[in-house]
């Protein structure tokens, strides 16, 4: 209607003559019928290769857990992180921005693009001359000006600047990026030039043909090269599991996990077609930034390998081809893959399924590792120590027993209930508890979440564990769970609700935020650097309130790598019980960024972390900076009368 | 190899023990159970024998019906079927009476090799299994850590006291008590959880078994260890207490 009122005012064009695109006279038959055939070799081009990578992720196993409902979340995904760009632009943002650019037009020229062929048979419906026509090709032409700064700065980039990241393996870069880079400012120069010439010229014809070659050149390349994502990555992150590192549950009793190409589904292998190999999982990696095997990247082209060679149903073996189990093990499953992959991989299913399908199936051999498990089946907690040493614990510390009259139950974790260190931040966060007059008690049968064995691919270990403390706070009728460890937090919240209804629980640093008003004032002393545990972080969003608990008392300072991208402490996914680390140590380079900063001291939030960093600075000789959990930093506002408890811990 | 394993179900290593009421056992309610920790390596040595020179391993176990599931826990990690001596009143049998029912369950197995653990965590005899190799008239070996197949049978390591080994070969059948420690354990896997779903595990009545319950031996009573602290002052200038201190740690403690 609007356009319609518009094209009949031509009063206001001839007003304001806009600049006009050349179109081609119209085309004899043989041309349109070359055109014709043009097309279809193209399309069949594209389809040969594209028919193949779409049948082998339709054969792939359905994932059993999918649901496609309810869908605003998936609306928006698909409006944020690909209409709005919002991940690619957010990390990269130079970049990002450029890629934007050069989407944003792929847009715009979606309607230039099929006005051009429909021109091309002479059903040409835009009008260069027409009120919309001049306008629609003009906002085309700014995009166009964009997108073709943008691809030759995305060049310059990839091929000048190169950043480590991008390269393969081997070290060296895709030339068929350079080529479609080319293609694309070669589409959008022919768009351009078409302003620049008369309509019906010799000059607009072959522009005209210029722009339809590079289009159906372009066309099959895109199935044959990375730029599958065009396709792909809109689906992807339509399609995603949702969550954050979700471990899809097991389908039936043949499957443990991901072991042969029959364990692949379909979400994985649209996602591993979908990668773009930008290699900002890499970037980001602990593992990969300190001499491990371990590339996220790899992992997934590992598998893309895999479905290249072998197809969905095969039966080999998935590690040992194109993907490592010393790899796959090394994992410290701090999530920054996933969480900055533009496309929506999700890496942690892919990797806890790797090690589910070692673990699972008994092929995983390591010395740590098996002794962690027994210790799991034997004692219910990760240290091995013996249950009894927790009850002296809990005598020694007055720690009232669980009965269902008080508010929480204080979930103590294998670190609060047995390690010294972990011992001494419970102590802590039970004076303000105390304080503050909120009432608490202790289960005396806390098992272990089984977070290590989860995250390890121990799907027996973890189910009992999961189930038996199901049970035990059920029967205790626990309604809310309080935990000075994120790593208990996230297995009770997300990982147990495959076996049962978990009570409420929180993370200590969202307690002491919500109740920071009521404990005394302090002066500020000195400077702290706050280091953002994974499991709080990127696996539960709560990054403010250890900081507004940390600002109470001291000046906070910020780590290059903080908040969302913050650096793994190494202990994740196991690895904290597992045996020495090749390369260097995850948790070595991350105090030597917390201590760059010039904090004075070093906040932590987890009992993991703080064990990493405690062995971590012990080997310096350099005036380390102190390390407190941020329940200790709290504590220490407390009248000295309110902590009764200076017994140091037996060592 | 024909192998099999006797293993014992025992209480968890550090539960919270009360005597019952009878004065003659600890109260079994509240409490967990776990595989007997040296019969789990010497089902893992079963295991390992197997693995390299083929054949079977069958584990077997006495006691009530909660029994089963150390019983599963041994298919699990990879035996190939289970034999269950079903009894609700074990304890009103001695190790003779335990080894009797045994060797009557597993007579006609014929089996080339036998293991137990040393000993149980629980009463700690160390007896059981050395009287079934004496029931079954095969020769034994006691404080095993490595076991190896010959031409003619087995050679074995034995420990003996103050770092002292021994190596013995041995015809078979034989039967041995395996020493804790020497092999790293298995963890059991989801895999082999499903798969010990459809392995056999056969129960036996030991009233069927046709052994006399009436024990040799029997227990009277059993009492918790009584905790004592003492603390000592060591007086005299320092050397003399440190001397003082290296005697007591080597004479009182023994533990230099
Ligand atoms: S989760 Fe962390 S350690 Fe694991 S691959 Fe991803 S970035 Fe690397
Ligand atoms: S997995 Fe994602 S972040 Fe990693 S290279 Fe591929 S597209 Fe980039």
């Amino acid at each position: 209607m609007l356009i319609a009122s518009l094209h009949s005012a031509p009063a206001a064009l001839a007003a304001f003559p806009l600049p006009a695109l050349a179109e081609p006279s119209p085309f004899p038959l043989a041309e349109k019928l070359l055109l014709a055939a043009l097309i279809l070799v193209s399309a069949w081009l594209f389809w040969r290769r594209f028919g193949i990578v779409l049948r082998r992720i339709l054969a792939a196993r359905k994932d059993a857990d999918f649901h496609l409902f309810p869908l605003t979340r998936r609306i928006w995904d698909f409006f944020w992180e690909v209409l709005c760009q919002a991940k690619v632009i957010r990390e990269r943002p130079l970049p990002g921005l450029a890629h934007a650019f050069v989407f944003w037009s792929f847009l715009a020229f979606a309607l230039v693009t099929t006005n051009h062929i429909a021109t091309g048979f002479g059903f040409g419906f835009l009008d260069p001359a027409g009120f919309f026509g001049s306008i629609y090709f003009l906002l085309a032409a700014v995009f166009a000006i964009a997108c073709a700064i943008s691809i030759a700065g995305l060049f310059f980039r990839r091929f000048v600047v190169r950043p480590v990241w991008l390269a393969h393996k081997d070290n060296t870069l895709s030339p068929e990026s350079g080529v479609i880079a080319g293609l694309i400012f070669l589409l959008m120069a022919t768009y351009l030039g078409a302003y620049l010439v008369p309509a019906g010229s010799a000059a607009a014809l072959v522009l005209w043909w210029m722009h339809t070659l590079t289009l159906l050149s372009f066309l099959p390349l895109v199935p044959h090269t990375k730029h599958l994502h065009l396709i792909l990555s809109p689906a992807t992150i339509f399609l995603s599991r949702g969550g954050f590192s979700r471990i899809p549950p097991l389908a039936d009793d043949e499957d443990f996990g991901l072991v042969t190409g029959k364990d692949i589904t379909q979400l994985t292998a649209l996602q591993v077609y979908s990668c773009v190999e930008c290699g900002r999982c890499t970037e980001h990696c602990p593992a990969a930034n300190t001499g491990k095997e371990l590339n996220p990247r790899e992992i997934i082209l590992g598998l893309r390998g895999y479905l290249n060679e072998y197809g969905p149903a095969s039966e080999e073996p998935l590690l040992g081809r194109y993907n490592s189990q010393q790899a796959a093990f090394q994992c410290t499953t701090c999530g920054s893959c996933e969480f900055q992959c533009p496309v929506g991989i999700e890496h942690l299913p892919v990797i806890v399924g790797l090690r589910r399908g070692a673990v699972n199936t008994g092929e995983w051999d390591d010395e740590h590792g098996g002794k962690l498990f027994l210790a799991l089946e034997r004692s219910g907690n990760a240290l091995g120590m013996a249950h009894s040493e927790r009850e002296k614990f809990l005598a020694r510390e007055e720690l009232p027993a669980f009965d269902g009259s008080q508010e929480y139950c204080l979930w103590l974790g294998c670190m609060g209930g047995y390690d010294p260190k972990g011992r001494e931040i419970i102590r802590s966060f039970v004076q303000v508890m105390r304080f503050l007059g909120t009432s608490y008690g202790v289960l005396r049968r806390e098992k272990c979440t089984g977070d290590p064995a989860r995250r390890l691919g121990n799907d027996l270990v973890f189910q009992q564990l999961a189930e038996n403390n199901l049970e035990n706070l059920a029967q205790n009728k626990v309604k809310k769970i309080i935990s000075i460890c994120p790593h208990c937090v996230r297995t009770i919240a997300e990982d147990w609700k495959a076996y049962g209804t978990p009570p409420e629980i929180e993370h200590h640093s969202e307690f002491l935020a919500r109740h920071q008003a009521r404990l005394p004032k302090q002066p500020t002393t000195g400077t702290t650097v706050f280091h953002d545990p994974c499991y709080l972080g990127r696996y539960r969003n709560v990054y403010d309130e250890p900081r507004s608990v940390i600002a109470a008392s001291s000046t906070l300072v910020e780590a290059e790598r903080s908040r969302e991208r913050s650096f793994c402490c190494g202990a994740g996914g196991g690895l904290a019980f597992l045996g020495e680390e090749q390369g260097a140590r995850v948790s070595e380079t991350r105090v030597e960024q917390l201590i760059s900063t010039g904090a004075t001291t070093i906040g932590a939030a987890c009992p993991f972390c703080n064990t990493m960093f405690r062995d971590a600075l012990a080997s310096r000789t350099d005036n380390a900076p102190q390390l407190l959990d941020i329940a200790q930093i709290a504590a220490a506002a407390l009248p000295k009368t309110s902590q009764p408890n200076t017994l140091q811990e037996n060592p | 190899m024909k192998i099999i394993v006797a293993i014992k179900q025992v209480p968890e290593r550090d539960a919270r023990i009360r005597i019952d009421s009878s004065g003659k056992w600890i109260a079994l309610d509240d409490i967990e159970f776990r595989m007997n920790e040296s019969d789990a390596y010497a089902l893992e040595e079963a295991l390992l024998l197997r693995e390299a020179h083929g054949g079977e391993v069958i584990v077997l176990s006495a006691g009530p019906e909660r029994v089963g599931q150390t019983i599963r826990e041994a298919l699990a990690k990879g035996a190939d079927r289970g034999i269950h001596i079903l009894s609700d009143s074990l304890a009103s049998y001695d190790a003779l009476g335990v080894a009797r029912l045994m060797a009557a369950a597993i007579r006609d197995e014929a089996a080339d090799l036998i293991l137990t653990g040393l000993q149980s965590d629980d009463l700690g005899l160390g007896q059981t299994g050395v009287i079934l190799a004496e029931l079954l008239a095969i020769p034994h070996s006691s404080l095993i850590l490595k076991i190896e197949k010959t031409d003619t049978g087995i050679r074995v390591l034995r420990e003996l006291e103050d770092g002292w080994f021994q190596q013995i070969e041995m015809p078979t059948p034989a039967l041995l008590t395996i020493q804790s420690g020497n092999t790293r354990l298995r963890y059991a896997t989801l895999m082999g959880i499903k798969k010990a779903k459809t392995k056999e595990l056969r129960s036996v009545e030991a009233a069927s078994l046709g052994v006399d319950a009436v024990p040799s031996v029997t227990l009277d009573s059993v009492a918790l260890p009584s905790r004592q602290k003492s603390t000592q002052m060591l007086t005299g200038s320092p050397a003399e207490a440190a001397a003082k201190l290296v005697e007591k740690l080597q004479q009182e403690v023994r533990v230099l």
